[in-house]
């Protein structure tokens, strides 16, 4: 039974297919080439792009840490120190920021990319374009912070960005811009990556592989992504609201608006708190293999480790106002707070003993991943105590604000960053098919941990530092002296891993297919590193355990001959590993960004300085929307997979799956408006807030407009399944004029309330009505767009001789477009 | 109101630590500071020991280990796992239960005794606005130091005139956030007449590390002869300036 059912895993069969020669088929340059890099959309070439970018930033982070650290060498009078106050602020802020969104998550999402689809036996994911996008956004966004500390100064308001301080009138800095700028180009990463993973994950499974049986790693990253793409989404709309109170004038967070500050809190919070696990839920995954390989057991209590982390998923999103506990929330939401607060914190509990309850009856074995994994789980259970005293809200008044909550948040979130150094350690074989320096891993796993505790532990001892500040009472210079010691070796470790990482990659030996007993995991089964198909045939658990079936056999499957050879190059349908548009739509994302961070409050600077902020927003819409239109034109085929199908998503295409995905992180971003809208009425009395318009008239017909054109949507559907190109042509017309009118309609009504003197800055009534129903009219106008691109694909016969599937996923958007409508007309023109 | 009177027989039971802020901070403090280090000792001290017991030593191995490609299972031990978890949810819960009494103590003491003063944050300095008995403003401010009697509830009603702020005595354990257009409640009580420090707690620009503000405790009669000195010239300069006005 065993040599049969057994994965062939004697790397040989694996490697006899890969690379090379297939490649030539692909267009896709060797390894070597620069060129493979810019244009490769392969799950596992991203992969390396996010764990090699990511790293950058790591080393970014650090040394504006190291910075601080040096600042706090010794209380520091006013000028005093390697750095002056607002430098020093710059540096706080961004190291937050930069550890948080470019370092943390990105590396995560190198493993998600590299690992997951071989977990689940995919051979890429489902938009390997839109992969490659995210990539090229996140490090387009990375970029714009680097260039951020060149525009005056970078932001300087603490990584939480706190209203009002974030605004031009407190920080008027073009850098501060571009970093907003930078995280909205980030949250579009994310939005992109989390519609891909989810889609993958939910419909590309191996036969057999059902959602109970899915490998730890996978199940973490699944709620990483959905966690991130509704998270993100409030993020998205905040620093979007933020962007416009910069860049247009509106005044959403200005000091003068009733709830503005509080406001910003409460959308950075209901994505800040989902972010804490965003960060942390992958190096708990990562934590669960390497415990199990490494152990040599199974988990313990399998299944009520997946549902804790669904449950801390949900969770999450309903305990942010706990960040809140000294604004003038009332006592009764104060005490939902603190039991939701000590509800999510239970589940956690659960995982903790899963994983040590796995050790027992082991042989374990301390190779460096372990040791990471293991030192991760010991100050994680550290950082899991000390934050139980921050959810006991009487200790909480006391530690906001204070060292205790950053030595909390830092034993926590470092230690989630110590698991997935153990996760490098762990897929470094795999991924580069050298093997690391042992003996240097361990040594570096003693002077990290070693470094860790002296950073961060004193900061417990010295708590009644307040946080931000270079300035605290001379009675912790000792612990902020050992901190700073231990800042340095905790520095020196990661040049450790850093060079034993990269002299293995040059001249390490190479590694087998399997380098760890007892892994169980499908990455494992293949060679290192995996062929660009990754699986030698067609992978397979619909016998029970892992197999690779021929495609010569018609997937009967009778044998598990890896006869992989043969299986990818008889393939008939041709599959695309490469676009240079991901790339390109990147680059001129980027150019967009510097072009429009020199607009402020609607006016770009004066003389020459001007001119070069107005002549590159010029030329980055233009290439930025041409990137984007060639990449929707090109003709690129992905895999389509479609085996592990499962309620509700049995029978939903990839691209139907996506826009429903897509379409999911949408309404949170409408929800972020028009909650921020409700808000801000409330704060201003509601009865005393009247509409902008004067008139709902053209309002209720932009209503029957859009309901109208909906119809003529449906309208092309039918025609399409009737294969009338004429009726496709022609309903499609119908939509495109009705749209049409709603924008003429809409443009009129907001040209008259320009000469009454109303516009986006008159106000916070004014604000929300043009910035809500603007951002709708931003989705009608994108809608337009579209169908002018299907009027010319129907008529040169697209959907009346295929299938009218596009025209159905455009449809979805455009029906969502009309619903969001119904809400907010009765919002801004009647009540 | 049933859940009003199970509060306040709680309340009344003792268990509950009451007093100055400093005192049911530092009570509670030490408590979950105890706990928390018999806890964490416990948990990690169990790891290791399991660590080092069950390390690769070589030798016969009885037990069937994951093979590759297996479907992912993994299960038993589940009442020791649920029996761990239900010791630790009965100590956190308890735990929290136990502060709550407290949170529903300090919450309760904002309101009608003592001193009443607005503190309204700038960048970067306090100002003090102190209020008569019926909440409205006496006319006496200070800029950068506040006053108040020992022994005495001060009530705080905290707000900025820019950004975000937080106001903080640490040595007194009282804080509350200072946000633009929105007030927070809080109050304290010192103990002694010395003199203390007013911190920022929350990031306000370029001169946030050294927004602070000293705090005067008084005794009772230094304070009240302070007090009507600066009524008095309040009342002065306002006369003088509604002459200077020419009304």
């Amino acid at each position: 039974m065993t040599d049969e059912t057994q994965p062939r895993t004697d790397g040989g069969t694996a490697t006899a297919l890969p690379g090379d020669s297939h490649d030539d088929g692909s267009h896709l340059p060797p390894r070597w080439s620069i060129k493979r890099w810019l244009i490769t959309t392969n799950h596992k070439d991203v992969g390396i792009l996010y764990i090699v970018t990511a790293m950058f930033f790591l080393v970014f982070g650090g040394m504006l840490a190291l910075l601080i650290r040096a600042q706090m060498w010794a209380p520091r009078a006013p000028g005093e120190g390697i750095l002056s106050a607002m430098a020093y602020n710059q540096a706080v802020s961004l190291h937050g920021l930069i550890m948080v969104f470019w370092f943390l998550s990105p590396i995560a999402t190198g493993f998600g990319n590299y690992i997951v689809p071989l977990q689940i036996g995919a051979e890429d994911l489902a938009f390997p374009r839109l992969n490659a996008l995210s990539y090229w956004l996140y490090l387009a966004s990375g970029l714009m912070v680097f260039a951020s500390f060149f525009q005056g100064s970078t932001f300087a308001g603490g990584w939480t960005l706190y209203a009002p301080l974030n605004i031009p009138a407190f920080m008027p800095s073009i850098g501060a811009t571009t970093t907003v700028f930078a995280i909205v180009t980030f949250c579009a990463s994310v939005t992109v990556g989390g519609v891909n993973f989810i889609t993958t994950i939910h419909r590309m499974r191996a036969p057999g592989l059902t959602m109970r049986s899915l490998p730890l790693f996978t199940w973490s990253w699944l709620l990483t992504v959905w966690m991130m793409l509704l998270a993100f989404a409030a993020l998205l709309a905040a620093c979007m609201i933020l962007l416009s109170d910069r860049l247009l004038g509106t005044t959403y967070f200005a000091m003068t608006t009733d709830g503005g500050s509080v406001l910003w809190t409460h959308l950075f919070w209901f994505f800040g708190h989902p972010e804490v696990y965003i960060v942390f839920f992958p190096a708990l995954g990562a934590m669960a293999e390497i415990f199990q390989t490494f152990s040599g057991n199974r988990i313990v209590g399998r299944k009520w480790f997946i549902v804790s982390m669904v449950l801390v998923a949900l969770q999450s999103f309903i305990v942010w106002m706990h960040h809140m506990f000294l604004t003038s929330i009332n006592l009764e939401v104060k005490t939902l707070f603190m039991a939701t607060t000590i509800g999510i914190s239970l589940p956690f509990d659960l995982m903790v003993f899963a994983l040590i309850y796995t050790l027992i009856k082991g042989r374990i074995r301390w190779d460096t991943p372990m040791l990471y994994a293991f030192g991760a789980l010991v100050l994680f259970i550290v950082g899991g105590i000390t934050g139980v005293f921050l959810g006991a809200v009487v200790l909480d008044y006391e530690f906001r604000g204070t060292y205790w909550v950053v030595a909390h948040f830092h034993y926590v979130m470092v230690s989630g960053a110590t698991a997935l150094i153990g996760a490098l350690f762990y897929w470094f074989p795999k991924i580069t098919g050298k093997t690391y320096n042992e003996f240097l891993g361990k040594v570096s796993f003693a002077v990290f941990f070693t470094g860790f505790n002296l950073l961060y532990f004193p900061m417990f001892l010295a708590w009644g530092t307040p946080r931000r500040v270079f300035a605290y009472r001379p009675e912790y210079l000792v612990w902020h002296r050992i901190a700073s010691v231990g800042a340095v070796i905790l520095g020196i470790s990661f040049l450790l891993i850093i060079y034993n990482l990269t002299k293995s990659l040059i001249s390490g030996d190479d590694a087998a297919a399997n380098p760890w007993p007892y892994s169980t995991t499908a990455e494992w089964a293949v060679s290192s590193p995996p062929p660009l198909e990754n699986f030698p045939g067609t992978p397979s658990y619909a016998s029970g355990a892992l197999e690779f079936l021929g495609s010569d056999d018609d997937g009967s499957g009778a044998a598990a001959a890896t006869d992989g050879g043969h299986a990818t190059e008889h393939e008939e349908v041709h599959v695309d590993h490469a676009s240079v548009w991901p790339f390109v739509t990147g680059v001129f994302s980027f150019v967009t960004v510097i072009g429009l961070s020199g607009l402020q409050v609607g006016s770009y600077p004066a003389g020459l300085e001007g001119l070069f902020y107005q002549a590159t927003s010029v030329v980055g819409v233009v290439g930025l929307i041409s990137a984007i239109s060639a990449m929707g034109y090109e003709n690129f085929t992905a895999h389509e997979g479609g085996f592990g199908e499962t309620w509700p998503f049995g029978g939903v295409e990839n691209t139907k799956m996506g826009m429903w995905v897509f379409l999911a992180s949408d309404v949170v971003l409408f929800g972020a408006f028009i909650g921020a809208s409700i808000f801000l009425r409330v704060a201003y009395g509601w009865t005393n807030w009247h509409p902008v318009p004067h008139n709902p008239i053209p309002g209720l017909v932009n209503t029957y407009l859009l309901l109208s054109s909906s119809f003529s949507v449906i309208l092309a559907l039918v025609a399409a399944k009737k294969h009338s190109r004429k009726g496709i042509v022609a309903s499609l017309v119908i939509t495109f004029v009705l749209g049409l009118g709603f924008l003429v309609n809409k443009g009129i009504e907001w040209l008259e309330l320009f000469h009454e003197g109303v516009w986006l800055d008159s106000g916070v009534r004014a604000s929300t009505y043009f910035l809500t129903t603007g951002l709708h009219m931003g989705h009608v106008i994108a809608g337009l767009l579209i169908t002018a691109y299907l009027i010319w694909r129907a008529w040169n016969g697209a959907y009346s001789e295929g299938s009218g599937e596009t025209l159905e996923y455009f449809g979805l958007y455009w029906h969502f477009v009309d619903i969001v409508w119904l809400f907010l007309f009765p919002l801004f023109y009647i009540v | 109101m049933i859940p009003d009177a199970i509060a306040a027989s709680v309340l009344q039971s003792g268990l509950i630590p009451r007093g100055t802020r400093v005192q049911v901070f530092s009570e509670i403090y030490w408590v979950f500071l105890g706990l928390g280090t018999l806890v964490g000792a416990v948990v990690i001290g169990y790891m290791l020991k399991n660590a080092y017991k069950y390390s690769d030593r070589g030798g016969a191995d009885e037990k069937e280990r994951p093979k590759l490609g297996e479907m992912p299972t993994g299960g038993g031990k589940g009442k020791k796992l649920f029996l761990s978890l239900s010791l630790s949810a009965i100590i956190v819960i308890s735990l929290i239960a136990w502060t709550y009494g407290t949170l529903l103590f300090v919450e309760g003491q904002t309101g009608d005794q003592g001193v009443d003063v607005e503190v309204e944050g700038y960048q970067f300095g306090w100002n003090f606005h102190y209020l008569n008995d019926d909440g409205e403003y006496s006319g006496v401010n200070t800029t950068g130091t506040l006053r108040v009697p020992v022994d005495t509830q001060v009530n705080l009603q905290i707000t900025s005139d820019d950004v975000f702020h937080n106001f903080g005595i640490p040595a007194l354990s009282v804080k509350g956030d200072a946000i633009p257009g929105e007030t927070t409640e809080t109050w304290f009580k010192a103990t002694e007449a010395k003199n203390y420090t007013a911190h920022c707690y929350e990031l306000c620009g370029q001169g946030h590390s050294y927004m602070e503000a000293g705090v005067i405790v008084m005794e009772e009669e230094a304070y009240n002869d302070w007090y009507a000195e600066q009524r008095a010239s309040a009342e002065n300069d306002s006369a003088g300036n509604i002459a200077a006005a020419g009304v």
